[in-house]
This record gives C-alpha cells, sequence and structure tokens, in this order.
C-alpha cells in the first residue's frame, strides 16, 4: 500500500509505535538470515590460531589472514571440485535450456498433433516418481554411474521449467509468426530468428533456474559418482562438514604428521569451503533476484 | 503418438473428408519440423522418467546378480509392512511434516503482511534482498551453516541461551530436538522466498477495498483482518492444498543433511530409509517396495491436492 507520493499523513502515536515494531521485526529477520554467513566469513579471514572458541555471534575477524583461503584454494580436491561444478553446471544448464526451449516450442503451437498425448506424458512425471533406486539402477544399466553424464542428465530437462516456457511461447503473438511464415520463413526459420529472440528474458530465466538448481545439486552425484576425482564442491563439502570427514580436506597423511593443512583450525576450514560453495550464488545473486522475481510471480501461480 | 489422427482434423488445410492415411502424410508434411525439435525432450522424457517406472518391477522381484530376476510378487511388501522400522519411519515422516505444515507454513504469510506495511521502497527491498538468500542455498550448505549456530560449544544459538543462564545443548546430537532443527532449518530457508507467493497475491488486491476501508475508519489492524487476509485466502488455500499432496516427502535433500546415528530414530523419513536400505545394505528390492509405497500413495495425494485446489481456487498443481 504506497501512499501516493506529496500527500502526507499524518500518524498517530499508536500507529507510529505499531510501525516501529514492524520495521524492528524486520530487520531482526533480516539479521537472522545474514548474520550466521557473515560469521562464517569473518572466521574465514580470522587468523586461524584465534578461532578456536571465537563466538558465533562475531561478524568481524580476529586478527586477519588469507591463510585458509589460500590453502583451500591451492588444494588439489577443492580445486577439482570447483572445476566438476563448473563443468557440470555449465554442460548441464546448456542442455537444459537449449531442449526445453525446442520441446516447449513444438508444444506451444495448438494444432500440433498428438499435443496433448506429450503433455500428459510430461505431467505423469511431476506427479509419479518411481524413486532413487530405479533410476540408479537405469544409470547401471545404461554403464554411466561414474560419469559426469548420470549427473549432467538428471533432470536435464525439468517439467516445470517446460511449463513455464510453454506458456510463455503461447503468448507470442500469431500475427508475428504468420508475417515470418508468409515471407518465406521455415519452421526451424521462425524459431531460430523471430521466436528466440522474443524470448530472450524467459530463455534468460529458465537458464538461471537450471543454474541454481544444477549447481546446488548434491545428491544424484553423491550416490552416483563413487570416484572422488568427480565430486562437485557440494558433496567435497558434504563430506568435509555434514559428514565431519576432515582426512577429505585435510588429508590422512597430513593428519598423521600433523603437518601443512592439518595445522590449520578446522572450524576455519570448514567456514572457508561453506563461503567458496556460496560464493558464485552471491556472485549472481542481482540477477537472481531480477529474474527469480519475475518468473516466479509470473509463472509458479499461473493455472 | 496416439491421437495424431484425431486432431489433424483441427488443421484447416487438412479437410475431414480425406482418407486417414493421407491426412496423416499430409499433417506429418506440415508438422514434422516441430516433431523434429521436440525429439530430443521427449525422448529424454521417456528414457529418464519412464525407464525407471519400468525398472521398478523389481520391487516384485528377487535380483539376481545373473539376471534374469526372479517373480517374487507382493513378497517384498509384505516384509515391509511386518517391518516395525518401516512403521516408525512411517511415523517420523508424518510427524515431521506435520510439524512443518503447523510451524511453517504460517511463516511466510506473516512476514508478507509484514513487508506489505512497509512504506519506503529502499528499506523494503533490503529486506526482501536479505531474507531471500537462504533460499538459493543448497541444504548441504545450510546444513553446514546450522552445524555451526548450533555448535554446543561457541554456536550463537548457544551463545544466546547461555547469556540467560541456559546450559548449551548439542542440538544436531539430541534426537528430541532434531526434528525442530529440521523445522528452523527449512523456515530459515524458505520463509523469505515463499513470502513472495503471498506478496503478489497482495498485490492483486484492489486498492478501492482500501481506500473504502480507511473511509470507514479502519486503522491498520482493521484493514489487515477485512481487507489483506481475505485477499490471500485463495493463494493460502492453494499452497496448503500442495503442501498437503507433498505430504510423504518431508524432503529429502534437507534431512540427509541433517541426520546421525544419534538423531536417526527421530528423522529418519521414507526416503532416507529407502537410500539407506537400497543403496547403502543392498536390499535393492525392499528399497525399491519402499519407494513404490511412497511414489503410488504421494501420487493419489497429489491428484486429489491437484483437483481439490482446482476445484476450490480455480488454480492445481501445473
Amino acid at each position: 500500500m504506497a501512499d501516493p507520493a506529496g500527500t502526507p499523513i499524518r500518524r498517530s502515536p499508536l500507529e507510529r509505535t505499531e510501525y516501529a515494531i514492524i520495521v524492528t521485526t524486520l530487520l531482526l529477520l533480516v539479521v537472522v538470515t545474514v548474520q550466521p554467513i557473515l560469521n562464517l566469513i569473518a572466521v574465514s579471514f580470522s587468523d586461524p590460531s584465534r578461532v578456536a572458541g571465537k563466538s558465533g555471534l562475531d561478524i568481524w575477524p580476529s586478527g586477519f589472514s588469507i591463510d585458509v583461503w589460500l590453502l583451500l584454494l591451492q588444494h588439489p580436491n577443492v580445486q577439482r571440485g570447483i572445476l566438476n561444478s563448473i563443468f557440470i553446471t555449465a554442460s548441464a544448464t546448456a542442455i537444459g535450456v537449449v531442449g526445453t526451449a525446442l520441446m516447449a516450442w513444438g508444444l506451444s503451437r495448438p494444432n500440433l498433433p498428438g499435443r496433448r498425448a506429450i503433455f500428459i506424458l510430461v505431467l505423469v512425471t511431476i506427479v509419479f516418481e518411481p524413486g532413487i533406486i530405479p533410476d540408479y539402477f537405469l544409470m547401471k544399466q545404461m554403464g554411466l554411474l561414474d560419469t559426469y553424464w548420470s549427473v549432467i542428465l538428471y533432470k536435464a530437462i525439468n517439467a516445470w521449467y517446460l511449463i513455464i516456457l510453454v506458456r510463455f511461447f503461447e503468448e507470442i503473438p500469431e500475427e508475428v509468426l504468420e508475417a515470418a511464415e508468409l515471407d518465406g520463413a521455415n519452421p526451424f526459420q521462425v524459431f531460430f530468428q523471430i521466436v528466440l529472440p522474443l524470448a530472450k528474458p524467459a530463455l534468460a530465466t529458465i537458464a538461471l533456474f537450471y543454474l541454481v538448481f544444477h549447481w546446488n545439486e548434491f545428491f544424484r552425484a553423491m550416490i552416483y559418482l563413487n570416484d572422488q576425482g568427480k565430486w562437485p564442491l557440494q558433496v567435497v563439502l558434504r563430506q568435509f562438514v555434514v559428514e565431519g570427514d576432515k582426512l577429505a580436506i585435510v588429508g590422512a597423511d597430513n593428519a598423521a604428521n600433523n603437518i601443512g593443512v592439518a595445522q590449520i583450525n578446522l572450524k576455519s576450514l570448514k567456514a572457508g569451503m561453506i563461503i567458496i560453495t556460496i560464493l558464485p550464488i552471491l556472485a549472481i545473486y542481482p540477477l537472481i533476484l531480477k529474474f527469480f522475481t519475475k518468473g516466479t510471480m509470473s509463472g509458479a501461480l499461473k493455472g | 503418438m496416439s491421437s495424431v489422427d484425431e486432431s489433424a482434423t483441427a488443421i484447416p488445410s487438412v479437410s475431414g473428408n480425406v482418407p486417414m492415411p493421407r491426412r496423416i502424410v499430409l499433417g506429418f508434411r506440415r508438422w514434422w519440423p516441430y516433431y523434429v525439435m521436440l525429439a530430443p525432450g521427449l525422448i529424454f522424457f521417456v528414457v529418464w522418467h519412464y525407464f525407471p517406472i519400468w525398472q521398478a518391477k523389481m520391487a516384485f522381484e528377487q535380483v539376481r546378480i545373473i539376471p534374469p530376476n526372479i517373480w517374487v510378487g507382493l513378497k517384498h511388501f509384505q516384509t515391509l509392512f511386518t517391518s516395525p522400522v518401516f512403521y516408525q519411519v512411517l511415523a517420523n515422516t508424518l510427524i515431521i511434516s506435520t510439524l512443518k505444515i503447523l510451524f511453517v507454513f504460517p511463516v511466510p504469510i506473516l512476514v508478507a503482511l509484514l513487508l506489505n506495511e512497509i512504506r519506503g521502497g529502499r528499506f523494503r527491498k533490503f529486506v526482501q534482498s536479505a531474507i531471500y538468500l537462504p533460499h538459493f542455498l543448497s541444504w548441504v550448505v545450510i546444513a553446514g551453516i546450522f552445524i555451526s549456530i548450533l555448535s554446543p560449544s561457541d554456536g550463537a544459538v548457544n551463545q544466546i541461551t547461555g547469556f540467560f543462564g541456559a546450559k548449551p545443548i548439542g542440538y544436531m546430537t539430541d534426537g528430541n530436538a532434531s526434528r525442530w532443527v529440521l523445522v528452523f532449518s527449512e523456515i530459515w530457508r524458505s520463509a523469505g522466498w515463499d513470502s513472495l507467493l503471498y506478496l503478489a497475491a497482495i498485490i492483486g488486491i484492489d486498492q478501492q477495498l482500501y481506500d473504502a476501508a480507511e473511509i470507514d475508519g479502519a486503522n491498520r489492524w482493521q484493514k489487515v483482518l477485512h481487507v489483506t487476509i481475505p485477499g490471500m485466502v485463495p493463494t493460502i488455500a492453494t499452497l496448503f492444498i500442495l503442501n498437503m499432496g507433498m505430504f510423504l516427502s518431508a524432503d529429502l535433500n534437507q534431512v540427509i543433511n541433517f541426520i546421525n546415528d544419534v538423531n536417526r530414530g527421530q528423522i529418519d523419513i521414507l526416503d532416507t530409509y529407502v537410500y539407506r536400505i537400497g543403496l547403502r545394505t543392498g536390499e535393492y528390492s525392499l528399497a525399491t517396495a519402499a519407494g513404490l509405497f511412497k511414489a503410488v500413495i504421494g501420487m493419489v495425494m497429489i491428484l486429489a491436492a491437484h483437483f481439490v485446489s482446482k476445484r476450490l481456487t480455480g488454480k492445481g498443481v501445473w
């Protein structure tokens, strides 16, 4: 409820108190959301020798050191994880956007014979999911276990994103397409030269959806990839922080002889690992806010 | 594509009295480029989603290292339904889902109501940008953050309760606390972002209703109570029903990152159970049977949610 500009409204003291309470509550929500992340950043930049016992409420580093960051970024497992994550996310997003756009375009043509049948075929996959064990055995039989493909192709085309894109394509005015057809353009030319340029914002939204989804995916990677050399960052992080397997980062030799990484406080290393994993999300967060907000407002609840 | 013949009549260029084979040929001549573009996606859905449905037949088989598997009918389902662990897991799933409906579901509604009271666009944007963030973090990251927040030695929560004289609690290793850890981490992750859906509903409310209420001398609370909340009811109803449809998925991605040997009794859900007996201990058929049980009940619930929601609010699951 925005007040019309330039009409000052007199507020009673009671109303002003109410307003103050609302603002304070919202600020508290902001603090509860952001503080834990700031704390981890502070821990990761603290002098590792001063981290033990550092309060979880602190948002300022104790001392300053980039040792943790240097160690982690030079660590072979972390480097490997970053590269794997980038490779998997980029390939899966590219495949996803292209496949979804092509399929959505066909499905958005109202007179396409078989359109309804294909739609139902897609909807069934939303409603009925037989679970992870059949998925696992399919991977196994196709010989894809322990390959990047097993992770890249998981939900490569997301039924929900497909539906969002179909709805978008359906709203492209028929006259635009007819004009192109009269000029002698074939369906491929219409799609690539007319439809795709018109759909840029929608495609960007879908691309971002896929990007965030694949960057954050860990469960399939965890069950399909035995080979640690193929693990994405999320799985490395999980092994280290959630499973509490400190050897994942410290390394057996180092731990045994208390050298190298083993001398750094585990708490600093864990904080650093978490921040490294969310860094790409933070980097594209302005874009996420812009596109996800619109995409969700227009797509999610349309029915 | 079985319905090719039926819908082909919709094409103006193909008249109704052309014989059928010819109609198909004409239809294909016109539409083949679209089928070519559809094909990769279609193949993907069939291979990645329909092959596993066929594969799920192993719930009725004895899996052997050297194929073929032996058909055993409902044997694994009998094992499942007589296993106490299964009922414990089912109970956990229902309890966790109930807790989430009771304590997580209302929070974004409140957040949206609060945000809506904010007049300054900048402050509102600032709050929104901050509280939407956790929605885009993985459950691995969120679990990492919660392990740190809840640490008994120096975590923020125990620092605060310690300030009031309470003894530190190891929430991650306390079975009774673990379900609440799931509830609070879910609130932390989704309350901000989900409020967006309710804000969209509020924006759709006719401004004249507020003006009329103002003329009637309504204060802030009366406007919220008599205009804003009634305007949100369709969205609340839709999302509530959809949540009910997902009742048997207490969120694998979340629980798998919070579960450990200490709290397993309290937060082992159907999905983590399937994962553990299937991929850890290798009882493939039993695990597939449990997965199928969840899939079938889940399907009924989602379909029910869809049709109920469509009936009541005009909006379905898709």
